[in-house]
């Protein structure tokens, strides 16, 4: 639906953005930066089983994480879901060995794709530079 | 002019379809511009004016678009 | 007990997707600790390192494809999804229409513009934070406007009459003057510190200048100005970076018995050109394989190149190849292709997605931090 606005309203804002730009700016992205993401334990969780509820993920992490958590053979159980497509919510569900506990597991599978991160940009960087370096010279 | 502003026409005025000029409530009322549908001038016209273009006589007349800005969502 | 250690046969058996005639078999990933009775498994960046390969094939500014060899479908999907999905670029949001005179009507022309591709310096963009919107229970929630989360295009055209076209000319465009309106008639009106981020050759502008916007008859005028964001594929389409960006996995066949003669030249033509090759045989094939015995000299059909296959199993549809031919695709071989809109290099895209999975990840690990304490 289109809402009729007065142009007036606009160009004010605008405008008003202008002067205070210095003390604004570092407050917005301060804020901007600080919304930090929340881990919700679904109830019924105990030291090695536990479910975590992901606000605003999907199937991209939720299946990335679990094959990192799964990687890791103190972990008995390693399961993702999205309850309801139209919430964006993913479920992890971690049950683990006596060895360690669910939430290190959790923490460790992070760590796990990070370090994976690394590897697949440095390879890739390499890759495409030997491609480039390649194709110029035929 | 706002919504509010706006009065439903008295019919006192007559039908704005007839021809026959009934003198002196054509003399108040404000100037509406219209665009002809045909040689695309403006047409100013106030209450009781006959529904006619100036230049060329067509006799179908469109209303401006509205003055206001409007917002729309890219989506 | 040191952990069994698979023989280079069985990894490669297990690599395989077995695909039949009618059915997929032997789909989903096993490499993981528990699956096979004393085998390892266990994550070791190590040994990924040493496992992952990127070849590449093509790397054009606006499309490039490699491989990716040596991971799962998991960390292969999450790129390819971040790619289309994740990645941020700019697009235009709100339009506000001072004036529109054209046939086309003010919500499509909207929508339209909406659509067009942008680019402007990376960094720039980068520089770019989000336009947070305000939210239904608390209009006051948003963001203000400011230099760096809007962008400000303005479009103003007016068509009028050419003077010096020819009485019979008949093309509209030479007819009157601007009776096309092209994606290049927006201008850019940079605000504070966007003439810094924003100049020259990194302005905002579309990638395509040519997209026709709208079409006008003299008279008719439009007069608008657009706010650009910064935004995210998943949001809506408009602000996705790609084309297209998607991955297959690679073809692999096996010829398992020879296939000789006429027969070789019809296994050849059930695949795409270069796939298959014929080969004639030699006296050495003859004494190695019973088969080719008293066939000297005659053509034997060799695989010479997968990576074309489209997979269409036409092969498995003929008598005479059954039980000679398996037709398969390597689990941990992804041929990525993707296809860049015009802000970023298509190779910068991959780049980009690698970078946003770690972010993401850090971001989580932060929030689990409150947890554990």
């Amino acid at each position: 639906m289109p809402s009729s606005v007065h142009s007036q309203d606009n160009d004010q804002s605008m405008v008003d953005a202008q002067p205070q730009h210095q003390e604004q700016t570092e407050q917005e992205e301060e804020v901007i930066e600080l919304e930090e993401k929340r881990i919700v334990v679904l109830p019924g969780a105990s030291e090695t089983a536990a479910s975590f509820q992901f606000e605003g993920e999907g199937h991209t992490l939720g299946n990335a994480l679990r094959y990192a958590i799964m990687k890791n053979p103190d972990v008995e159980f390693c399961g993702y879901t999205i309850p309801h497509p139209s919430e964006s919510k993913m479920n992890l569900r971690i049950q683990t060995y006596d060895t360690t506990t669910a939430v290190e597991a959790l923490e460790k599978g992070l760590d796990t794709l990070m370090d994976l991160c690394d590897v697949v940009t440095d390879k890739f960087t390499t890759a495409r530079d030997g491609f480039n370096a390649s194709q110029m010279e035929s | 002019m706002s919504r509010e502003a706006y009065q439903v026409p008295s019919l006192g005025g007559g039908n704005a379809f007839s021809n026959d000029n009934l003198g002196a409530s054509s003399l108040d009322g404000p100037l509406v511009a219209y665009l002809c549908g045909e040689c695309n001038a403006r047409v100013s016209l106030k209450r009781g004016d006959q529904i006619r273009c100036k230049e060329c006589g067509h006799r179908v007349l469109y209303k401006e678009r509205t003055k206001r800005m409007v917002q729309f969502e890219a989506r | 007990m040191a952990p069994l250690v698979p023989s280079h046969e069985e990894l490669e058996r297990r690599r395989i997707v077995d695909i039949n005639a009618e059915t997929v078999a032997n789909i989903p990933s096993t490499d993981f600790p528990g699956h096979w009775p004393g085998e390892s498994h266990e994550w070791s960046l190590e040994r990924f390192r040493d496992g992952f390969r990127i070849e590449f094939h093509q790397n054009k500014q606006f499309e490039s494809s490699f491989s990716l060899i040596g991971l799962d479908a998991a960390i292969a999907n999450a790129f390819r999804r971040i790619v289309v999905a994740e990645v941020p670029t700019l697009a235009i949001e709100t339009v506000y229409v001072h004036n529109n005179t054209s046939v086309i009507q003010d919500e499509v022309l909207a929508q339209r513009l909406g659509l067009i591709p942008l680019k402007g310096s990376v960094e720039g963009l980068n520089w770019m934070r989000w336009f947070k919107k305000p939210t239904d229970d608390d209009p006051n929630s948003g963001s203000n406007l400011s230099d760096f989360n809007t962008v400000v295009l303005r479009l103003d055209v007016e068509c009028t009459k050419n003077p010096n076209a020819s009485r019979d000319e008949e093309d509209p465009r030479k007819l009157y003057k601007n009776a096309h309106v092209y994606a290049k008639d927006m201008v850019f009106h940079p605000v504070g510190r966007q003439e810094q981020y924003f100049t020259g050759e990194g302005a905002i502008q579309p990638v395509n200048p040519d997209i026709l916007v709208a079409k006008l008859r003299p008279g008719q005028k439009l007069e608008m100005e657009m706010h650009c964001l910064k935004g995210i594929g998943a949001d809506h389409a408009k602000f996705s970076p790609v084309a297209t960006a998607s991955y297959r996995l690679m073809p692999d066949i096996k010829i398992l018995r020879p296939i000789i003669g006429e027969d070789a030249k019809k296994f050849a033509k059930c695949f795409p050109k270069g796939v298959i090759g014929l080969e004639p045989i030699t006296a050495e094939d003859a004494r190695q394989d019973s088969e080719y015995q008293g066939h000297s000299g005659e053509l034997k059909a060799v695989v010479r190149d997968p990576f074309n296959d489209t997979v269409s199993r036409e092969c498995l549809r003929h008598e005479e190849f059954q039980g000679k031919v398996k037709l398969g695709r390597l689990r941990d071989h992804f041929i990525f292709n993707i296809e860049s809109t015009g802000q970023f290099d298509s190779d910068v895209l991959f780049l980009e997605s690698v970078k946003v999975l770690k972010l993401k990840c850090a971001r989580w690990k932060r929030g689990l931090t409150d947890l554990m304490r």
